[in-house]
């Protein structure tokens, strides 16, 4: 019995049957920026139109909530630092007559470039707005050309809540559609 | 005898890979509305860092998402209880895929913990 199987074994099925022991959350947590006093005229339209202003597209909203949802894409720069370029390496046998036989094999290297394709960085963005308080919270996903998914982090930080809170700000209250 | 041994570790290997029965939503009583319910659990899943993707005061539906790889789920569906209570269902998912109910006690007793309802 070959013993590498058998250490080969348990790593392959702790790897199948990994199941986190608890919930996660957020890491790093929501910046506390990202929590703040509501103010007046502070309400769910005006929070919509900063968000619009923004260029988000409202996906869902509840007004007994408080409550809404919006997604923004952007085309950007998807820099891979040449992972999933490695060179390509190619091989060939070719027999032989008269009782040789000759073998060969040939390197070919190919594919390497800069390593940058086109990709869409898609915010998610959830915000309640009640009597007392706004909050926010955010995620990034970065989805390569072919349609997979890159990158997935939390995105709760302190300079987009508190650009968000600036454009909440500038939206004259009352006048939000 | 090595190709019989090969072919039994390569059945332990795709065992090990079985996709596990679909969990049961975890229930739970609560002693408080549905719409209270909902509002906290709101608060609670955002102050984890998760973002709301969709949520219905009416229909005591919330689906919210952490974009942690594989990329995890929360979904709470809430309905009306005894007594002026609520009944809620909770199941969490990674990857599309139900995590085991128990992952959701923390949470779920939190929720209590917001609205008063431990001693």
């Amino acid at each position: 019995m070959r013993r590498w199987l058998l250490w080969l074994l348990p790593g392959v099925l702790a790897g199948c049957q990994m199941t986190p022991t608890t919930l996660p959350v957020a890491e790093p947590a929501p910046s506390a920026e990202c929590r703040w006093p509501a103010g007046p005229g502070d309400d769910l339209p005006r929070v919509i139109t900063a968000l619009e202003a923004e260029g988000f597209v409202v996906r869902q909203t509840d007004a007994s909530l408080g409550l809404v949802s919006a997604d923004r894409a952007r085309t950007t720069i998807y820099h891979d630092n040449g992972i999933e370029r490695l060179p390509g390496i190619g091989g060939f046998l070719s027999g032989g007559s008269g009782g040789r036989l000759g073998a060969g094999v040939m390197l070919g290297l190919g594919g390497v470039g800069p390593g940058i394709d086109e990709a869409t960085r898609a915010e998610r963005v959830s915000v309640v707005v009640d009597e007392r308080a706004l909050r926010v919270t955010r995620d990034i996903r970065l989805i390569d050309w072919r349609g997979d998914l890159r990158e997935s982090r939390s995105a709760s930080d302190a300079d987009f809540c508190r650009d968000l809170r600036r454009a909440i700000r500038a939206v004259p209250a009352g006048e939000a559609s | 005898m090595t190709r019989a041994l090969l072919i039994l570790l390569l059945t332990a290997w795709l065992a090990g890979c079985a996709t596990p029965a679909p969990s049961q939503p975890r229930e739970l009583q609560l002693a408080a509305p549905p719409e209270t319910t909902l509002r906290e659990a709101v608060q609670l899943l955002m102050e984890r860092g998760y973002v709301i993707r969709h949520a219905d005061g009416d229909l005591g539906r919330l689906d919210a998402v952490l974009a942690r790889m594989p990329g995890y789920g929360v979904s709470l569906r809430l309905s009306p209880g005894d007594e002026g209570g609520s009944r809620v269902e909770a199941i969490a998912t990674r990857g599309g895929r139900a995590l085991p109910p128990g992952l959701l006690d923390p949470l779920l007793t939190d929720l209590q913990a917001r609205l008063g309802l431990l001693p």
